[in-house]
């Protein structure tokens, strides 16, 4: 009992910090989200009246783009960053002296700790207007204030921090391989390419989708990346939030859209997590 | 045979590129952001300078509002990393004595930080402080750093504390010494790498915050990020580049104390994100 007591002691600073900065913040978001907004007001007014119209509204069209966008492109993003990074992953895991490797985990855990803003601004600088690509665009003609140019630079944004953690995460997947079993697949006829997919893949699957959910949950949420890099053309879920409360403090309006936000990254993380545990048991 | 080992030759070759091509993709940003930030125009212009300069550092240098951020910044990382390191050190340890089937799901409910949207977090905050006006902007700016910042703590402790023999502790109990000792003696220096590796993670990560710093600073109290932010939205000059790189050297300085108290190829595998 006394042991019992002890630990619940121990978890009462963490608790303490998770109630009051998480779960109460959160749950006065869920009582925002059904309150009226007067425009003109900062936020509702305490006791104004239940609405459910702060959700309705945002089933029109123009939200389902920014919807769209988002998954849209934090799914393209994963998607590549996962095709790219698990043969470099290979290669340092299996094919890299030991000094070789060191450098690359060295540097792909500095980009990984590389500050956000830094990333930003030096993506800006390289594939932006004064970057290097820009007489090339120029000369072939891609118009750098396109929407189509802006969207890949945001993917752009979006795998620089995506190729190296997920590199790192599948680094770990591969190093618990037996190198066995896809030399014995070789001796016994396959390809280099087929033991891969038929050996090495599978067996690998549960760090390829963990780099994926990783991947999705960075791109989804992302907020500074497109707000810098997207120019105010394209934006996220996450830059709408901000807008309610910096341009029109319509707190009503961004507490619903953050629930919506909410729920659908914890439903995309728990089917995500199905897939790994469903890969894991076959 | 023949057009399988052409296949395989050419797998090699793309991989080859792929590698090469990643590299060059990873680093180009970091390497062009360095040589800007030696140009010794006063202007933006095309990449690359036609000469060096160091007038970009002196711009940063005087730059109040920028030393300004990283003051509030340093102090306000400095007081998370105290805070989350206590606090998620503590709740490691009940944790690891739980047993396994209390064990993994309060571990998923204090990892849950790590998955939620920043904006989120910030706007629930700003909610939450709203009706509380007399908080201090500091305070509050620690209260959001602390909840993302703690998940950290308590998985890197966690690892620490699961290389530990539970018998080590139990035989210090049993040889007459109280829990405290025990701890103190025996499972606080055993752990302590692992530990310092989250109060790293807890430095970097409120160093690097700007979603929910952005919604509770002002306009006197605000960190770096929310001034750099602010000039790059404003002035897209390279005085901005000259603080990347400060920033660049402070991640080597951390990536350099990292490597040496908890080895960087330890972070693969069960660093922050588990595969």
């Amino acid at each position: 009992m006394r042991h019992f007591k002890s630990q619940l002691l121990l978890l009462l600073p963490a608790a303490a910090v998770y109630l009051f900065f998480l779960v109460l913040p959160l749950w006065t978001v869920i009582a925002e989200s059904f309150r009226t907004f007067t425009p003109g007001r900062i936020g509702a007014v305490a006791g104004a009246p239940l609405t459910v119209k702060n959700y309705t509204e945002f089933a029109g069209p123009v939200y389902a783009t920014y919807f769209g966008q988002t998954y849209v492109l934090a799914f393209f993003a994963s998607v590549i960053a996962i095709i790219i990074a698990f043969p470099v992953a290979y290669y340092i895991a299996k094919n890299a002296s030991a000094s070789v490797r060191k450098i690359w985990i060295s540097a792909l855990v500095g980009l990984m700790f590389l500050s956000a803003l830094v990333r930003i601004y030096a993506i800006e600088l390289t594939f932006g207007s004064v970057g290097i690509l820009a007489p090339f665009m120029s000369f072939v003609g891609v118009n750098m204030n396109g929407t189509a140019y802006i969207n890949i630079i945001i993917i752009v944004g979006l795998l620089h921090y995506a190729i190296p953690i997920s590199i790192l995460i599948m680094i770990g997947a591969i190093l618990n391989l037996n190198p066995r079993l896809t030399e014995a697949a070789q001796s016994l006829g396959a390809s280099a390419i087929e033991s891969h997919l038929s050996v090495t893949i599978p067996l690998c699957i549960k760090g390829i989708v963990s780099a994926f959910l990783v991947s999705m949950t960075f791109g989804v949420s992302a907020f500074a990346i497109p707000w810098i890099l997207g120019r105010g053309r394209v934006q996220f879920i996450s830059n709408i939030i901000y807008s309610r409360f910096s341009e029109v403090s319509n707190y009503p309006s961004g507490a619903a859209i953050s629930i919506i936000m909410l729920v659908l990254s914890l439903l995309m993380i728990f089917i995500i997590s199905r897939i790994a545990t469903f890969f894991d048991r076959t | 045979m023949l057009s399988k080992r052409h296949t395989d030759a050419g797998l090699g070759v793309l991989l080859k590129a792929t590698i090469a091509l990643t590299a060059v993709f990873l680093l180009l940003p970091v390497v062009m952001t360095v040589i800007m930030s030696f140009d010794s125009r006063n202007y933006l212009g095309q990449f690359p300078p036609p000469s060096l300069s160091t007038q970009w550092f002196t711009k940063f240098a005087h730059n109040g509002y920028l030393w300004s951020g990283l003051r509030t910044s340093l102090l306000l990382a400095t007081a998370t990393t105290v805070g989350a390191t206590t606090v998620g050190a503590l709740a490691a340890l009940a944790i690891s004595r739980m047993t396994a089937q209390w064990r993994d799901p309060v571990t998923t409910a204090f990892l849950s930080p790590l998955v939620l949207p920043g904006v989120i977090i910030g706007f629930a905050l700003l909610m939450a402080f709203s009706a509380l006006s007399a908080v201090p902007t500091f305070l509050k700016m620690l209260a959001g750093h602390l909840l993302i910042t703690v998940p950290f703590t308590i998985r890197m402790t966690l690892i620490g504390l699961a290389g530990i023999s539970a018998t080590l502790g139990e035989a210090a109990l049993s040889l007459g010494a109280n829990e405290r000792q025990s701890f103190f003696t025996i499972i606080l220096p055993l752990a302590k790498n692992s530990i310092a590796a989250g109060a790293i993670f807890a430095f970097a990560f409120s160093m690097d915050d700007l979603t929910i710093s952005l919604f509770l600073s002002d306009f006197n109290t605000y960190p770096l990020p929310v001034a750099l932010v602010g000039l790059m939205r404003s002035n897209f000059d390279l005085t901005l580049a000259a603080a990347a790189v400060f920033l660049m050297g402070l991640t080597v300085i951390i990536l350099i104390v990292l490597d040496r108290i908890f080895g960087l190829e330890r972070v693969i595998g069960h660093g922050i994100y588990k595969a």
